[in-house]
């Protein structure tokens, strides 16, 4: 009894340990996997990733997917030109709430990702984690 | 800036709000035509413009996602935040230390009422701004007395050959501050520059909204606006001839187009602010 207790603290200690070393390697491989485990979260409905070479997308209502990407690709672009334009420094994320549905959109290293989360859905989740992210990708 | 009553309440409402919150470093409020109403002088206009132009994309494509409620940016160095309510949306740049909490709660409180009480007090305020700033005389004279001094008002009135001419009859105030309104004016518009493509375009005449000759057009009685004058905020002017606007992808988005040449000799460029003024001869 004793030993499995051991032994099942020692895991947690170990999963405890290489959580972050798994973050500061992280490679698109890892934020889609991310993604997908956000896209489970209560109240959103899709995301989109895209980075110079390739784009992925989940999304409940595909009829919507191409008004989506514009316009979450017209968010980041607007971000950028906002950013610049009065000194912000880094850009850090983008939240464009519409009266049912609400875009958070951020830089992950070279990707460009779009949540798209129900009106009343907690953005702060999906926005801890991605950030975590975002700074293992900077490391 | 139009010294009209929403500007004038509206900037009112920004400065009160700058001033309780020393974070909120440019504020400016804009109509979803994209004419800029009210902003704090510290940011030019070209600012403003670049920020409209910024968000442009995103107003566009708002209908999949029911309309813009927000947006907000966040940065190492700041945030930038939109308000949207109902046709007025509010623009913030706010410093990194500000309390992005407090000062949300401040602006949904505080410009909403404003725009309640605008909306009560002057809920037609283009039609209404002359009138309002005209100073009522204080010693009522009758007007009606001697035709042939009648004011262009009076004509358009049309009450004047009903009246009985009775010199000592004194006329309600009312009246007396309608008959001295210049109708023959109305408050300039701020549009976005445009350029006009296509061969063969007329240099002398500019393109804008039909709605807005429309509106125009009702303020003068239904006489037809064949020519508008426009002024630069460089204080630059020119009279051209106008036609409403062909190209349906600029309907609705405050923009007026201007011929090559005509931007050349006013000095401006696509995407700048002009105040355009209808003519009626």
């Amino acid at each position: 009894m004793t030993k499995k207790k051991k032994a099942l603290e020692e895991t947690a200690t170990a999963e405890a340990l290489t959580h972050p070393i798994a973050i500061e390697t992280a490679t698109p491989e890892d934020l889609k996997t991310l993604l997908e485990e956000i896209r489970g979260y209560d109240g959103v409905i899709g995301y989109i990733m895209r980075n110079a070479t390739s784009a992925t997308i989940d999304l409940k209502d595909p009829t919507k997917l191409i008004e989506y990407a514009i316009l979450s690709s017209s968010a980041l672009d607007a971000a950028e030109e906002l950013s610049e334009l009065f000194n912000l420094g880094n850009f850090e994320n983008i939240l464009v709430e519409g009266k049912d549905i609400k875009i958070l959109s951020l830089k992950i290293g070279e990707n460009r990702v779009s949540i798209f989360l129900d009106k009343k859905a907690d953005i702060e989740k999906p926005l801890k984690n991605s950030t975590r992210f975002k700074g293992a990708f900077r490391a | 800036m139009e010294e009209d009553v929403y500007a004038i309440a509206l900037q009112n409402a920004l400065n009160e709000m700058r001033n309780t919150c020393p974070d909120i470093q440019h504020a400016f409020i804009f109509k979803e035509t994209g004419e800029i109403i009210a902003g704090d002088a510290e940011t030019p206009q070209k600012v403003m413009v670049r920020v409209l132009d910024a968000f442009n994309g995103i107003f566009n494509r708002a209908k999949a996602i029911g309309g813009i409620e927000a947006i907000t940016l966040k940065c190492g160095g700041g945030t930038v935040a939109l308000h949207s309510f109902g046709e007025h949306n509010l623009v913030m740049v706010t410093s990194a230390t500000a309390d992005l909490n407090y000062i949300k709660t401040l602006t949904r409180i505080l410009i909403p009422t404003v725009l309640r009480l605008l909306e009560k007090i002057s809920p037609t305020p283009l039609k209404n701004i002359l009138v309002q700033q005209t100073p009522p005389t204080p010693t009522p004279t009758p007007t009606f007395s001697e035709p042939e001094t009648m004011t262009v008002g009076e004509v358009l009135e049309g009450e004047v050959a009903e009246e009985p001419k009775e010199p000592i009859i004194e006329k309600p105030r009312e009246e007396e501050i309608k008959a001295e309104v210049p109708s023959l004016e109305v408050p300039a518009t701020q549009l976005i520059v445009e350029n006009i493509g296509g061969l063969l375009v007329p240099s002398d005449t500019v393109r804008i909204d039909n709605e807005t000759l429309t509106q125009w057009e009702e303020m003068f009685e239904g006489k037809k606006v064949e020519y508008v004058e426009i002024e630069t905020f460089d204080g630059k002017t020119t009279k051209c001839k106008v036609k409403p606007i062909k190209d349906s992808k600029y309907l609705g988005k405050g923009v007026v187009q201007i011929p090559e040449k005509m931007q050349l000799t006013l000095e401006i460029k696509k995407g700048e602010l002009v105040r355009v003024r209808p003519i009626i001869e």
